[in-house]
């Protein structure tokens, strides 16, 4: 639901397409490969990642070659849709490792699709931030690695507002009128409303949804623009001076203008996390374990979410991030991840974002 | 001669079947699609319902519908007020300045109209172009909220349909016969009087197609209420959207879609039987 990765251009998505096309065909020479050899030994050749494009820098990929000999079939998929479909139809094989978002690994591990972890295999388990562990798709992290996380922020231009801003609350203020911009994904703005009423993100109740509705509503004359893409532009060319934005966002604002400030909302936070997990019928799960250890060292982790512009889900890598910006402040304890909910619940929050964009007008 | 009429259907079948297959077909599967039911996650439920339907009438989404047809009259309003006299105007001038004038017209077209709309943002934004102009000139001290709002939308509206009026009117008013109106005038009509009896019936095949040529687009151009309005005002296009994707309500994406059709064809029917037009300039 929490959509973690943005839209790419088509340009990516056809080259993505040919080149799962290519690794497809690869895989399926290497399934050979990898039953004649009885893989037991961790000799095996070649290892097939799954996961978005644009996910690793080129370094870390090339210096897991060139350190355990494995060679990387790095094959891509667009959605996590696809990637469930893709992996279903190869009854959990084909692939060696998948990297996708929290609630299709729930999907995933519901079907049977993901196997137990070795942990004794990946030494540097322990390195992963315990915030992200324990999570609903995973709660006893037998399955997963969790490898960035998103968690969308309010930012605003200090000079701009004349209070300090702390919270989800704050953005009711009247002070606020006509000057917020906000994503536009339904859920996580419902989401943050029910929050700011100490309810959960995934509330069931329908009439607790509404109450949110009615709440929602009031914050209309306060929004200045409801958009997905580039909010942040909106705040940099000062036709906003609150906005809540998606981790890249954030990142690309701060980029633009450092003055700007960033708040982690004292009512809680909504997260998204991608993890990593080994497919049940994986040709090369030895391979797949050692590149899970490999990207968990600090050193090496920190280079892939500079290069992501993720939240390090990595406790000891945090120190050796360039962008100190992409670790967690010791403020936050814990985050709430958007999940699927009943088809009525579903429907009050469509209907209240439907009423809330009219109110805007 | 026989033969040869069967020859000519020969030639039009590929177009009946491509309407068959790209029209006909995706317009029964929408149909059928608005009676299903929408499964929990993803996907459908070829379970046959009238709930689709039934939510459509919740005042939250009854509201979209109104939104919509407001904003498609006044806009075709607008544009009929601007059209109709830049068209009329146009057939007047001489046979150099028509091209050149036409020239001006399609020029902008030669540029995606997203691209076009999102110049109106630099021009509109709070730091913008018009701002900019307005601050320096003295006539405002603070800028201007221009972006995102009502008017905005309506800019963008009028911007985009405007050409559809203007040429619909020209090619009416350019095949008008003057010596008609200087016959008028020489038995006595006003200047005014001329121009409604005569000058203003004859064209109003272009004017009315100009209408629906700018009303129906306008029902669905819900891409200029995102840009230019900052999603804010919803309109049933957006809606659909919305359905579709983030909401993954295919069934009542297509309830909504159909229910818009209807309602279009409907207010055509009706603007026919009440403007007692049979022939549309270039429409029929």
């Amino acid at each position: 639901m929490m959509k973690l990765k943005m839209k790419k251009g088509l340009s990516v998505t056809l080259a993505a397409a040919l080149i799962s096309v290519f690794c497809l065909t690869g895989c399926g020479g290497n399934k050979d490969a990898g039953s004649s050899d009885a893989g037991e030994s961790g000799g095996a050749k070649e290892m097939v990642l799954f996961t978005w494009e644009g996910m690793f820098p080129q370094e870390v990929l090339d210096s897991f070659e060139e350190e355990t000999g494995i060679e990387l079939v790095y094959s891509n998929f667009d959605t996590d849709e696809t990637m469930l479909e893709k992996l279903a139809q190869a009854k959990g094989g084909d692939y060696d490792l998948v990297i996708a978002d929290d609630y299709i690994i729930e999907s995933a591990v519901g079907e049977g699709l993901a196997q137990k972890l070795d942990q004794s295999k990946i030494e540097n388990f322990k390195n992963i931030n315990p915030l992200y562990q324990g999570q609903f798709y995973d709660e006893n992290d037998e399955y997963t690695v969790p490898y960035g996380a998103g968690i969308p922020l309010i930012v605003y231009d200090p000079e701009a507002v004349d209070f300090e801003i702390k919270g989800y609350e704050d953005l009711w203020n009247e002070a606020l009128k006509d000057s917020i911009a906000l994503t536009a994904n339904y859920r996580v703005i419902n989401g943050i409303t029910l929050l700011s009423m100490g309810k959960s993100m995934n509330e069931e109740d329908v009439s607790v949804i509404e109450e949110a509705g009615e709440k929602l509503k009031a914050l209309a004359p306060n929004v200045r623009m409801i958009q997905d893409d580039n909010t942040q532009n909106a705040l940099l060319n000062g036709e906003a001076s609150v906005a809540f934005l998606y981790t890249s966002q954030v990142n690309t604002a701060l980029a633009e203008n450092p003055d700007l400030k960033v708040v982690y909302p004292e009512e809680g936070l909504g997260f998204g996390i991608m993890a990593g997990f080994i497919p049940s019928k994986a040709p090369n799960s030895e391979a797949a374990h050692q590149f899970l250890d490999y990207i968990l060292q600090p050193e090496v982790g920190a280079k892939c979410f500079d290069f992501m512009g993720y939240y390090s889900t990595n406790k000891e890598a945090d120190a050796l991030l360039e962008n100190q910006d992409l670790a967690v402040p010791d403020s936050v304890t814990e985050g709430e991840i958007v999940q699927n909910v009943s088809e009525e619940a579903n429907a009050a929050y469509n209907k209240n974002w439907t009423e809330f964009k009219a109110a805007c007008d | 001669m026989k033969k040869k009429k069967d020859l000519w259907s020969f030639t039009v079948l590929p177009l009946y079947l491509f309407t068959l297959v790209f029209v006909v077909g995706p317009l029964i599967y929408m149909v059928a699609l608005s009676f299903a039911t929408n499964r929990e996650g993803y996907g459908v439920d070829w379970h046959l319902t009238l709930e689709n339907y039934r939510r459509i009438a919740d005042p939250v989404y009854l509201d979209t519908f109104s939104q919509s047809l407001r904003l498609a009259f006044t806009s075709t309003l607008s544009i009929m007020l601007i059209g109709y006299p830049f068209g009329y105007f146009m057939a007047k001038l001489s046979s150099k300045w028509k091209s050149r004038v036409m020239m001006f017209l399609m020029l902008p077209f030669w540029i995606n109209s997203l691209i076009r709309l999102y110049g109106w943002i630099v021009i509109l934004q709070t730091k913008g172009v018009l701002n900019d102009i307005l601050l320096r000139l003295g006539i405002i001290e603070d800028p201007l909220k221009m972006l995102y709002s009502y008017p905005s939308v309506l800019l963008g509206m009028i911007y985009t349909l405007l050409p559809f009026m203007i040429l619909s009117v020209y090619s009416s008013a350019e095949k008008l016969d003057w010596s008609l109106v200087e016959a008028a005038r020489d038995l006595g009509a006003g200047a005014v009087q001329a121009f409604f009896t005569v000058t203003l019936k004859m064209t109003l095949p272009g004017l009315l197609s100009g209408m629906i040529l700018t009303f129906i687009p306008s029902m669905g151009l819900f891409f200029i209420a995102d840009i230019l309005g900052g999603n804010k005002i919803v309109l049933v296009g957006s809606l659909i959207q919305d359905q579709m994707t983030r909401g993954s309500n295919w069934p009542f994406a297509a309830a909504l879609a159909v229910s818009l059709t209807v309602l279009t064809t409907l207010i055509i029917y009706l603007y026919r039987r009440i403007t007692h037009t049979s022939e549309l300039e270039g429409l029929y």
